[in-house]
């Protein structure tokens, strides 16, 4: 019986050949995105599930309160994890991490190293890293020793066995000897890492990891006893600080709430900061489209079947006069559907695997490299079945419902069974689609007003190299600028800590209030040189900038932002002159007031920011340069680096590429958007070309009649055309407030966000009628162009 | 065999009704051969179309076999459908996608019947008929007179008791339509399967034991 109707099924699908390109081409679009999108889902979900404690891991984090804010920070202070253990008999293991980096010397060889941690030698009873050489307990006790991951060893040292080789970090201070060999960090763990020095290290190195309970930095882990209840944990913690720190935290003024993070969520859900960080959001949208787009798929396939189910009710009807149920006939029917879906299927799963380079791409990431070993293709089967029964059952139900008799007498037409029905799933998938587009244009439009917006500061023709790596910085700082602005083409050069775009310090620091009391907060700081603000073109409200001829300046002068004078409750920016403040052991006041420039990227409003002079700190310098020398500054800049540091590698960027970096995964996503929209187009004009070719070849007759009345081309295309906009400008006003809310959403994660153009909604439904119009004059212009009596002569 | 009491049927039309037969009374004996006939909008085809299961009378019974058809279910409808009734169309009725064969296949994959059963009863019947050279054709490769013979060897194929045809050489010349009507006259014969056929042809109505008049819905 299954093989009659495969049959059938089988010469109905070669017969209708159009029809059946149509949908195999919708549903195998439609799967693929799905199919795409769910690997995605499904990795991001995945992450940090490799650790075999993965339950038991919590991380610490702190909420720091001061009488102006609250900070929710992803980190801790040193003293808190090795603390927390000790206290607590439920906490099996405690591991600090802090991210670092350093420029690796072996030899004459120097290697950027950006993904380096320091870590307790317990690192690897609370994380399941593989070691495959040293021992997991002792790898990482002793100071000055490593581990690295399988790939990073063989950049090092190629084919050569790591064990007990040393390296030299920072330039010569250090020379780490390597104890251990490690399998690579799997793609989804949110904490990266091609190295992991052992902390020990960075404490005898100077670093205070005992005492220093107020210096944030680090990030803390607790492996818990089976059957802990966190929550229980979490609540015993006040107490805690307090028994440890109580008076310090009253003296300044400034409190510390610990909370406990499972690891499942530290990279998803939670709303705190972590080293790689997902975005539920993203997540959300994803599988929305996703399914968005197959339904456009089975739409088309629902509404080609039921406009063309005349076709099929003379088969109806014989089969139900030769003794066919109802019931077996709606299985047939659901089996042609399968047989396609099935069919959708195959080629998805191919299309998948030959997208997933591009896709990996795409999504910036390693998502997977093969379908068929990550199991998926269970779930891909699954969806194909489900994707077969949605789109099949209601043309099922509709065919297999036809009374012979009315069939078989012939008196049976054209049914207007399902019409509405039909119009309202063709409503339903431009609103997919108009939304889409409405979407796409306010992603660029938004993306575009952050690269274009005035950030404050003068970001173009700012080319930075990096001379973190220079000995004796306070002594040579001046030379070094002197050298480079006499190279042909400079005409600028300012030395500071930390550039707009890229990671600033904060500072534990005490200004003084409107009432003359300090109130201490951790504050952004930047270490400049006294050309900084002239040369990024920063404004000043108040006071005024560092000069040369003050003594004072060099040591006891500060310049802070509008928002550090607003945090502090002044009302003026020319109240704050003069305060005082004392931040990292320096004392002195304050003596201008710049105007807030967005150092940090446009999705966060500006937070307080705080200047000082210290040579000591200066790492990145930037040259202002002419944009027709660029090469000669670069290769003359280089010579004066190699000069200076001879051990290092010479990095230069530019601050507006640099800068906009910060949006890459932005624009990521705007391209995804893109590519689904123009996917979701394609799929619904394909439905629609399907439609109306049925349509047309139904009205041929009354087509024909018309024209022998004496009807114009143009006559005939509107009134085809006229029931499709109709139903375009129902899907504009219901996909307007729908589109508005969603783009009101995604905005919302920008501090600084375009107000929606109205018309972009406009333009959406422009796209979507001119594309309707132009569907349906193709298949149409082909029936009114026909001679009339051609077409009333077959009838 | 088939027996009707008081049958009558209508549409609605409108806030009034359209009356297709009026109290119909008909009773039809094994191994009969019998011819409806009657001007076009007689209703001569909704009495076919009732007696076959296809359409429920208004009102009045309705037993085949001495079963009270107009009590039955669905199922139990289309049980009987498919043991008892066979259908011969004007129009042929046959399924473009599928050959001659699996046309002909088709109302013994309904009964559920064994592969090996229904190969043999398929290839009895094109033998039968001498149309086993072009089993494998598709209806649109075939003549009308073609096409009728194997709309008749589909209703015969499930071995019913009875065959309902609604003007079966309609569409023929007059020497196809003879061949068919021999047909049937040998299946009655022969097989002493039960015959009722609905007509416009004289020539046609000869052929049967007895001719039914239907004027507006009554039998005349």
């Amino acid at each position: 019986m299954i093989k009659n109707y495969l049959k059938i099924a089988w010469r109905n699908i070669r017969k209708q050949k159009f029809y059946s390109f149509i949908n195999i081409l919708g549903l195998t679009i439609g799967m693929t995105c799905c199919f795409l999108i769910f690997m995605y889902v499904r990795f991001e979900l995945s992450y940090d599930s490799f650790h075999k404690n993965k339950d038991r891991i919590y991380r610490v984090v702190t909420d720091v309160k001061t009488p102006t804010e609250l900070i929710e920070a992803d980190i801790t202070s040193a003293p808190m994890g090795p603390n927390i253990k000790a206290d607590f008999p439920e906490v099996v293991s405690s591991v600090r991490i802090n991210q670092s980096n350093t420029l690796v010397a072996i030899g004459n060889n120097k290697y950027d190293e950006d993904k380096m941690v320091y870590a307790d030698a317990t690192f690897f009873d609370v994380f399941s890293f593989p070691l495959i050489r040293g021992n997991a307990k002792e790898a990482l006790t002793a100071p000055f020793t490593a581990v690295l991951t399988e790939s990073n060893a063989k950049r090092y040292f190629g084919s050569e066995d790591p064990i007990g080789k040393t390296f030299q970090i920072d330039g010569g201070k250090a020379t780490i000897k390597v104890t251990g060999l490690m399998k690579d960090v799997p793609e989804n763990s949110h904490l990266p890492f091609d190295m992991v020095l052992s902390l020990a290290t960075a404490e005898a190195m100077g670093q205070n990891l005992t005492e220093s309970w107020g210096n944030f930095g680090m990030l803390t882990y607790l492996l818990l006893t089976p059957g802990t209840d966190p929550a229980k944990l979490e609540k015993k913690l006040p107490a805690f600080m307090e028994s440890h720190i109580g008076s310090t935290m009253k003296g300044n003024n400034m409190y510390y709430t610990l909370h406990l993070e499972p690891l499942k969520d530290v990279y998803m859900t939670s709303k705190r900061n972590a080293p790689v960080k997902g975005s539920m959001t993203n997540i959300y949208i994803f599988s929305i489209v996703a399914i968005l787009i197959l339904l456009i798929a089975v739409i088309n396939f629902v509404n080609l079947a039921t406009a063309r189910a005349t076709e099929r009710a003379r088969e109806v009807g014989v089969r139900k006069s030769v003794g066919a149920y109802e019931s077996q006939l709606t299985f047939q029917f659901l089996c042609e559907t399968m047989l396609l879906s099935l069919f959708a299927f195959v080629l998805s799963v191919a299309l998948s695997q030959l997208l997933l380079p591009p896709f990996n791409l795409l999504a910036g990431k390693e998502i997977a490299y093969n379908i068929f070993s990550t199991g998926a293709i269970v779930w891909f089967l699954l969806i194909a079945i489900s994707v077969g029964l949605l789109a099949g059952i209601y043309p099922a139900l509709v065919l297999s419902s036809y009374k012979p008799v009315v069939v078989l007498k012939g008196a049976f037409s054209s049914s207007n069974k399902g019409l509405f029905l039909r119009r309202g799933l063709v409503v339903f998938q431009f609103v997919i689609t108009i939304v889409l587009i409405v979407g796409v244009m306010i992603v660029y439009y938004q993306l575009l007003y952050l690269q274009g917006r005035d950030l404050g500061f003068k970001k173009e023709q700012q080319l930075v190299v990096e001379f973190g790596g220079v000995n004796n910085m306070k002594e040579r700082w001046h030379d070094i600028k002197q050298q480079v602005l006499n190279v042909q083409g400079v005409s600028g050069v300012t030395f500071s800590s930390a550039i707009p775009g890229r990671f600033q310090n904060s500072a534990y620091s005490n200004i003084e209030m409107k009432n003359g009391e300090m109130q201490a907060s951790n504050i952004n700081l930047y270490f400049v040189d006294y050309d900084f603000i002239k040369q990024y073109e920063i404004k000043m409200v108040a006071g005024r900038t560092f000069l040369p001829e003050m003594a004072t300046d060099s040591t006891q002068a500060m310049l802070v932002n509008e928002a550090v004078v607003s945090s502090l409750g002044y009302n003026k920016p020319e109240e704050i002159i003069g305060k005082k403040f004392d931040q990292w052991g320096r004392k002195g006041t304050i003596i201008g007031v710049m105007k807030n420039f967005n150092y940090r990227s446009l999705k966060e409003t500006v937070s307080p920011l705080t200047m000082r002079i210290e040579p000591e700190a200066f790492g990145p310098l930037t040259i202002t340069v002419d944009p027709k020398n660029i090469k000669k500054v670069i290769a003359g800049v280089e010579a004066i680096y190699s000069r200076y540091v001879p051990e290092g590698r010479f990095n230069y960027f530019f601050v507006n590429d640099d800068f906009d970096r910060q949006y890459r995964g932005d624009f990521r996503f705007g391209q995804l958007v893109l590519t689904f929209a123009i996917l979701a187009i394609f799929l619904a004009t394909l439905g629609l070309l399907g439609l109306i070719s049925y349509i047309v070849i139904q009205r041929t007759k009354e087509i024909g009649i018309r024209k022998v009345l004496g009807a114009s081309v143009n006559n005939i295309l509107l009134l085809l055309s006229t029931d499709f906009i109709k139903l375009i400008a129902i899907a504009l006003v219901v996909a307007t407030p729908l589109a508005w809310y969603l783009m009101y959403k995604w905005l919302q994660d920008f501090a600084y966000r375009i107000d929606m153009p109205w018309w972009v909604f406009l333009a959406a439904g422009s796209v979507a009628v001119v594309i309707a119009l132009a569907t349906v004059s193709i298949q149409t212009m082909k029936a009114a162009m026909t001679n009339p009596v051609k077409s009333l002569r077959t009838e | 065999m088939i027996q009707l009491k008081h049958i009558s049927k209508h549409y609605p039309v409108g806030f009034g009704k359209n009356e297709i037969l009026k109290d119909i009374d008909l009773r039809i004996f094994e191994g009969e051969f019998v011819s409806i006939m009657g001007p076009s909008g007689s209703g001569k085809s909704t009495l076919l179309h009732i007696l076959g299961l296809l359409e429920e009378p208004s009102q009045g019974e309705y037993l085949f076999d001495g079963e009270p058809v107009h009590k039955m279910n669905e199922k139990k409808r289309t049980q009987l459908h498919r043991g008892a009734i066979g259908f011969v169309f004007q129009a042929y009725h046959l399924i473009d996608e599928l050959t001659v064969y699996e046309n002909i296949e088709t109302p013994l994959l309904y009964k559920n019947m064994p592969a090996a059963e229904r190969k043999s009863r398929v290839a009895d019947i094109l033998d039968r008929f001498n149309i086993v050279a072009k089993k494998d054709l598709f209806p649109s490769q075939l003549s009308g007179g073609q096409q009728q013979l194997v709309g008749i060897a589909r209703a015969l194929v499930g071995e019913p008791k009875v065959i309902l045809a609604d003007e079966p050489t309609g569409n023929l010349h007059s020497d196809q339509a003879k061949e068919i009507m021999e047909l049937f006259k040998q299946l009655n014969e022969k097989d002493k399967i039960t015959i009722v056929q609905v007509t416009h042809s004289e020539l046609n109505a000869t052929y049967g034991h007895r001719i039914i008049q239907i004027r507006d819905g009554i039998i005349a």
